[in-house]
């Protein structure tokens, strides 16, 4: 029984004042995530990674804009939008505190321009991952440069003009043979 | 000759022991894993086979898997898993091949009852039902749900579809197997779920004496499974996985990634190894401190419980700081681990582990000098080692009984084959301190398993790359959870999914042997009987209690039970029903 007393004084208060005094969380922690949209490029690698289906995509009816959204309130903190994002533009903040009065309140989302093709005018992507996988070919420099107007087309377009390059290609290589 | 054995692959011999005791029973034996081989056999000779492997070469069942393979063979099957834990050590699964017209098997039950609950699931979700099986009530599915709709069956329903209600009253039977006068239509009181999770028992008593016992769970059935093979894509379902259970989710995690990785023949890297077994010993570290305090509590011990459950705070902190989280750590993939343990973070877990050795041998030496932990707990809950070898339980529970049966040291996994000076731990007083001790005593071998592992974890990367998906084929993954072996069984598709996931949590195996447990005790040690099991929840939320003699009938609240457990004077049955 003494020494029941004396661990009891010398464990002291375990508890702290929270929420009146704030709570730490330690580097690491995988609290809300944090969507900087600017950095964006809409490409959708996180909703395809998200196990919860809490991050989604949506193209609007008149296939202008496309929105990203995330529900605070089906994500399971996971971090696995923060490992797949190219481009740092999710990460996961030490911020737990997630309660909210409206259920609305509990998703945000940011609606991207879409590109569309400029050969059929049909919409293929968000226009800043157009415009960023141009600048990574631009950057990139020598025969990758080259291919930078083709990202403005979408993929059916480009798949065409790849078969039609292609059978241009072979035509020519056997008009040479035949003439050899 | 044990040269000759040790060339052999790990359950050749009991493959060879069926062929000779039953000649043409094997139609087909296939190797999983290393460790894991399937034999095929005859409907008819099922339960000979299992029994024969059961009761004759050492095996303990943890569960049976029952899978629709109409798309693939146009057949149903079932595999019995068999832990093989004597001589030549593995896993044997005996599979068996059902015809879609019968939908027929002869029983196990009656030879092996460790089956009685997964042959009930499989009529629940597969309409397959099992000739002579003693219980055919429903386990899973809930009262209002229509007979002839079989969840699991692929041309059945849509995982999102919810059946209308067939009934509006809870019509399970609960069945009292006692000697003395029989009782019939025991209406039940109404179910209120409140904050604990929901689990109906009844107990049938003589006065204050236990004399049988029943109970209905499944309550919360989440249909993860069927979830699993509809929604995720089978590299996703190890964070479902994380969330079967809030308190040991990441054994259930590891366990579905290697089930995984054992089919596919996944070569996981060392360190993410390591680091897999850390993170299930700081789970240990929690949970069990959680039970302890729990003990404390159902001895009227208060103050112990407070102290161990600030004291299982360190462990929450740790679990942060390996994870980022304080549950669903959410860190397995198929093929490794996301988060590496770095040198900061090593050395402060180091520090954390001589905290929780010097705070916790202090607390247990109070719980043990407390006159109150020994009279509370000695005796009392007897489990019988000859019902623990019938039913198979696991964890604390049937190594309080005298078998150190432990995945760990049984089947080494991961960083446990790393391990040197520990073995399984077990007692046998068959009763409630023997399983406290044995948590006591595995806790301090977790944190000298987690010095061991920080210790000798190689470099290297965490995570495998470079594997070839091949669809439908399947095999186990297993881990030693808090309170026992968690046993997945695992088959991928081909639209990178699951096609069959069978997730065995723990307490699953634990659950039949309770009301063996209960009986002869009173009415007082009914709640620290349960919590000595470590549930996944130990809320006897409402009991009913039912007089044999006086045929009437009493609903407990928790409350009433839980102080009555603590003072033991002032029964809440007094006065009731005379």
């Amino acid at each position: 029984m003494f020494e029941l007393f004396k661990e009891i004084r010398k464990a002291g208060d375990a508890t702290i004042g929270y929420p009146f005094q704030p709570l730490e969380m330690p580097a690491g922690f995988r609290g809300k995530p944090e969507h900087k949209e600017r950095l964006c490029i809409a490409c959708g690698a996180c909703a395809i990674a998200c196990p919860a289906n809490a991050i989604t995509m949506d193209l609007d009816d008149e296939q202008e804009y496309i929105t990203w959204d995330i529900s605070y309130g089906r994500c399971i903190f996971c971090g696995r939008c923060q490992e797949v994002c190219p481009l740092y533009a999710i990460v996961l903040t030490t911020e737990f505190e997630l309660a909210v009065r409206d259920k609305a309140d509990l998703r945000e989302s940011c609606a991207y321009p879409v590109a569309r093709c400029s050969c059929c005018g049909k919409p293929y992507a968000a226009a800043k991952e157009v415009d960023y996988a141009r600048r990574v070919l631009e950057s990139v420099g020598g025969p990758a440069a080259a291919d930078a107007d083709a990202v403005s087309l979408c993929l059916a377009c480009r798949r065409r003009d790849d078969a039609l390059a292609f059978q241009r290609q072979a035509r020519v290589a056997s008009e040479e043979g035949g003439a050899r | 000759m044990t040269k000759k054995n040790a060339a052999l692959r790990s359950g050749e011999t009991h493959v060879q022991a069926v062929r000779d005791a039953f000649p043409g029973a094997v139609l087909d034996a296939a190797w999983q894993a290393s460790d894991q081989v399937t034999i095929t056999v005859p409907k008819d000779m099922l339960p000979d086979v299992v029994e024969f492997l059961y009761y004759g070469r050492g095996g303990w069942l943890p569960n049976m898997v029952a899978n629709d393979e109409r798309p693939l063979n146009g057949r149903y099957a079932l595999y019995y898993l068999l832990s093989m834990e004597e001589a030549d050590p593995g896993f044997v699964t005996v599979r068996t091949e059902i015809d879609p017209h019968s939908m027929e098997y002869p029983s196990v039950t009656p030879r092996v009852p460790a089956c009685v609950w997964s042959e009930r699931e499989a009529y629940d979700l597969f309409g397959l039902r099992a000739q002579g099986l003693p219980d055919e009530r429903r386990l899973v599915l809930p009262d209002d749900w229509p007979s002839g709709l079989f969840p699991l069956r692929k041309d059945s329903m849509d995982y999102r579809r919810r059946p209308e209600p067939v009934t509006d009253v809870e019509n399970y039977e609960f069945l009292y197997e006692g000697q003395a006068e029989e009782v019939t239509g025991v209406p039940m009181g109404p179910l209120h779920i409140t904050s604990d999770e929901p689990g109906h028992f009844r107990l049938f008593v003589e006065g204050e004496e236990i004399v049988d016992a029943d109970y209905r769970l499944f309550y919360v059935h989440r249909g993860m499974e069927k979830v699993a093979e509809s929604r995720l894509n089978y590299d996703a379902v190890t964070f479902l996985a994380d969330r079967i259970c809030g308190i040991c989710g990441n054994a259930h995690s590891v366990a579905y990634a290697e089930a995984v990785e054992n089919a596919q023949g996944i070569e996981v890297p060392v360190r993410a190894q390591y680091i897999r077994t850390i993170l299930l010993e700081v789970e240990r570290l929690h949970s069990h401190l959680l039970n302890l305090g729990l003990v404390c509590h159902y001895c009227g011990f208060d103050t112990g419980f407070q102290h161990f459950f600030r004291v299982r705070e360190k462990a929450m902190d740790l679990a942060v700081l390996l994870t980022g989280a304080r549950k669903t750590y959410g860190l397995n993939l198929i093929g490794g681990v996301r988060r590496d343990i770095l040198d900061e973070q090593k050395l402060a877990t180091i520090a954390f582990v001589r905290e929780l050795r010097s705070d916790v041998e202090a607390l247990v030496d109070m719980l043990m000098s407390t006159a109150n932990f020994e009279s509370r707990t000695a005796g009392v809950g007897r489990l019988d080692p000859a019902i623990a070898r019938d039913y198979s339980p696991v964890g604390p529970c049937v190594r309080g009984s005298g078998f150190a049966r432990d995945v760990r040291f049984d089947h080494p996994f991961d960083g446990y084959r790393y391990l040197t000076g520990l073995k399984a731990r077990s007692h046998d007083g068959c009763d409630v301190q023997s399983r406290t001790l044995v948590r006591v005593e595995e806790f301090m071998d977790s944190l000298t398993m987690i010095e061991q592992l920080l210790d000798g974890a190689p470099g290297g990367p965490i995570q495998a790359t470079g594997w070839r998906y091949t669809p439908h084929k399947y095999a186990l993954g297993y881990t030693e959870a808090p309170r026992g072996e968690d046993m997945h069984w695992a088959q991928v598709g081909d639209n990178q999914k699951c096609y069959r996931w069978r997730a065995k949590a723990a307490t699953y195996s634990n659950w039949p042997i309770l009301r063996y447990m209960f009986r002869g005790n009173t009415v007082a040690d009914a709640a620290i009987i349960v919590g000595s099991m470590d549930p996944c929840y130990s809320c006897t939320d409402r009991v009913t209690v039912v007089d044999v003699k006086k045929k009437t009938e009493t609903v407990l609240t928790k409350q009433q039970l839980e102080s009555y457990c603590w003072r033991r004077t002032h029964s809440p049955l007094a006065g009731k029903g005379a």
